[in-house]
């Protein structure tokens, strides 16, 4: 029932116990909300994944299919991500084709998966420069409080890491498990004055929406980053960040490796 | 993407079960949660066999631009969309030509029920996903939608609860899985409004095939006979998220 | 034999066959009573109604509303109240005798006004002169559904006498859900989390008991620390 009222009226309140370093919901600046994920439940789609994220809810269901590689890569599997941010989520969301807001948290998502090459794309070729496996990573926002970015990001390599590529289907072989070779985690923090809170919730966003986001990999490198909204960002303030960032990731890693 | 390459292949009805081993008129597994969603009014994850789904009403609101306010009535709008991993062939996102006439047909049968009267110049905004495809999401989406609107506050004549009877191998049966519906020789869904535990009139009605007038009716029966259970499902649902409310001496 | 039992109810549910007993939340058809809403059914032998558990705000004249300035006009503002339906503060309606000169109104402003009415657009008008009305430039505002706000007030306003009275803070409760309280922080504290629990458990036996158990046991707790 959050309209935008609500936010009007939580800003002072959310910028009063900023003063103490309280966050309103008792957290402290760099902790991360209580993470839930379940894998496996649209058994239609090749992997899926619910995450919760506090009351931030983002369903990502992986669908996999066999087609034509691209040109310049023609001995690797493709991977394909789209956001949907459905009226469903949020009074704020319309019906209608991604505006940047989602096509950004794709990209995001997408380069996270991407560039920590979490997926080999060279085990994905069925017949070099014929045919390859295609993977679409679907993201469905169904609960938007705050932090969509990072519940996203778990989401889909949660359920990749519960993805099966349906070969028999295509009486292409086996059904085999997708290989998944590494753990990118993002970690979006909201940047208000001289602090940042970790993991932003729709409330807090009430402040502003000068968000940084920084994926890394599970030995700590950066593999995806993004500076979002209208700020100017100190030098001091994007180190600190992500230092912060990397040990966050570490933290979230555990939960993933035990899904 | 089926194994089987045409209907003479399959048998839909074996030894008096259908393919599934269900009676013919037996329902799917049916599970509903009401007040799923934080944004949301109202809001219900429902499940009906393989269909998963969840339903968000929004409203009364306002509705922008001004020249789509109705200065007499609150407008209501429904919208089904399919996610794009909830079918076997991945699907485009975005409204298909199916899912607008969906929509249509749906918000059809909640118009005549809604009290809009009392809350002129407003919106009240119906959002259905569907997260898992398996035949019959419109009625489990009108099933979850019920509940939203319910859990919403929204005021009504009474609940709509909706449900698909199809005719497989000459015999009519109730809630086909996608098999009986893609190989079945006729596929008729149903909404009804119901009050007290009563069906009072057809708030949907559609059908795709070919049925004798005596099919249709004895379908009509069997579709009210299967609703009246889903009816009690849906009034559990709220019952549940509602019940520290209930001070019955 | 049941005279004032109160059950939850679903819209079309039959309350009574008694069509001169129907009131809020039913309506009548063929001479019986039926529920509109989702709430619980109060039923006596003169009159049965619906308590609603949930639904938006709409405006009533002479409901307190807190609300949010969205737009400065000409000859007044335009005030979010958290309702499908909006609402005008006219420039005739705050008073300026006895305020100070630069209290004026400002876009993302918060109020406390009145609901004067609602014109047949469905356009509400508010008024800022009554007492009980002021710009909010200090303090904190919660929101509760809003079908929880006679529970907050009480019988007689007992509630909201109690939450003053054991926690010295000046708290001002909005019909459209949002409620502003000013004091002490750590008492504001308790109060918000008393509203809480005041909100889930409204309609539960006791209320106001448990309601003064936890406020002496929060005392407590923080004057330990």
């Amino acid at each position: 029932m959050g309209e935008e009222i609500l936010m009007d009226i939580k800003k002072d309140y959310v910028l009063s116990r900023l003063r103490e370093k309280e966050r309103i919901d008792g957290r402290k600046l760099d902790e991360v909300r209580p993470i839930e994920i379940e894998t496996n439940l649209i058994s239609k789609a090749e992997g899926s994944a619910l995450v919760k994220l506090g009351d931030t809810q983002v369903m990502v269901g992986i669908k996999i299919q066999p087609g034509e590689p691209f040109p310049d890569v023609p001995d690797k599997g493709i991977i394909i991500t789209n956001a949907e941010l459905v009226p469903l989520a949020s009074p704020t969301f319309e019906a209608g084709p991604p505006d940047e807001t989602s096509i950004e948290l794709a990209r995001i998502v997408d380069r996270g998966i991407r560039e920590s090459e979490a997926v080999d794309l060279t085990k994905l070729c069925i017949e070099e420069g014929e045919k390859v496996w295609i993977i679409f990573i679907d993201i469905h926002a169904l609960d938007d409080d705050g932090n969509l970015m990072d519940a996203s990001a778990l989401a889909a390599i949660s359920a990749l890491l519960n993805t099966t590529v349906p070969a028999e289907r295509f009486e292409l072989g086996d059904d085999f498990p997708l290989p998944v070779r590494d753990l990118p985690v993002s970690v979006t923090s909201l940047i208000v004055d001289d602090l940042f809170l970790v993991d932003p919730t729709r409330d807090e966003m009430s402040l502003g929406n000068r968000l940084l986001t920084i994926t890394t990999d599970k030995d700590d490198n950066i593999v995806a980053m993004q500076k979002s909204g209208s700020y100017l960002l100190k030098e001091e303030k994007f180190y600190e960040l992500i230092d912060v960032s990397v040990q966050k990731a570490r933290e979230v890693r555990q939960i993933l490796k035990e899904i | 993407m089926s194994e089987f390459k045409s209907s003479e292949e399959i048998k839909l009805i074996v030894d008096g079960k259908r393919i599934d081993g269900r009676d013919f008129n037996e329902l799917r597994k049916i599970k509903i949660e009401a007040g799923v969603l934080k944004r949301a009014d109202g809001s219900c994850y429902l499940e009906m066999g393989r269909n998963r789904v969840v339903a968000a009403v929004y409203g009364p609101r306002e509705v922008h631009p001004r020249h789509l306010q109705d200065p007499s009535n609150a407008v209501i709008r429904y919208r089904y969309n399919m996610a794009p991993f909830s079918v076997e062939e991945r699907k485009r996102p975005g409204p298909d030509r199916r899912s607008v006439e969906i929509s249509k047909v749906s918000r059809e049968a909640y118009e005549p029920v809604i009290m809009k009267e009392l809350f002129p110049r407003s919106g009240i905004d119906i959002f259905v996903e569907v997260l898992q495809a398996d035949a019959g999401t419109r009625t489990a989406c009108i099933n979850a939608a019920t509940v939203a609107l319910v859990d919403a506050g929204i005021p009504m004549k009474g609940l709509i609860t909706s449900v698909a009877i199809a005719k497989v191998d000459g015999v009519l049966v109730v809630d086909p899985v996608k098999e009986e519906d893609n190989y079945g020789e006729a596929d008729i869904p149903f909404a009804f409004l119901i009050r007290n535990g009563r069906i009072e009139s057809i708030a949907l009605l559609q059908m795709d095939g070919r049925v004798t007038v005596e099919e249709l009716k004895k379908a009509t029966k069997m579709a009210k006979e299967a609703v009246l259970k889903i009816y009690e499902l849906q009034r559990e649902a709220i019952m549940k998220k509602y019940r520290t409310e209930d001070i019955e001496e | 034999m049941i005279s004032n039992s109160r059950r939850i109810v679903l819209p079309g549910d039959l309350l009574s066959t008694n069509p001169r007993t129907a009131g809020y939340g039913t309506f009548v058809e063929n001479g019986k009573v039926y529920a509109k809403i989702l709430g619980l059914m109060d039923k006596s032998e003169t009159m049965v109604k619906v308590i609603p558990l949930k639904g938006r705000y709409i405006p009533s004249p002479g409901d307190v509303v807190i609300g949010v300035i969205r737009e400065v006009v000409s000859n007044g503002w335009n005030v979010d109240i958290n309702s499908p339906y909006s609402a005008f503060l006219s420039l005739t309606e705050v008073e300026i005798k006895g305020r100070k000169p630069n209290d004026s109104l400002d876009l993302d402003d918060s109020i406390i006004a009145k609901v004067i009415g609602i014109d047949p657009k469905m356009k509400v008008s508010l008024t800022m002169k009554d007492k009980v009305c002021r710009p909010i430039r200090f303090g904190r505002i919660v929101a509760i559904n809003p079908t929880r706000v006679p529970r907050v007030i009480g019988k007689k306003g007992s509630m909201i006498k109690l939450l003053k009275g054991e926690l010295g803070i000046q708290i001002i409760v909005g019909q459209n859900g949002l409620i502003w309280l000013s004091g002490d922080r750590k008492r504001v504290d308790i109060a918000e989390e008393a509203i809480y629990i005041i909100e889930r458990e409204a309609h539960t036996e006791g209320l106001t008991d448990r309601i003064t158990e936890f406020i002496k046991s929060r005392k407590e707790g923080k004057e330990n620390e």
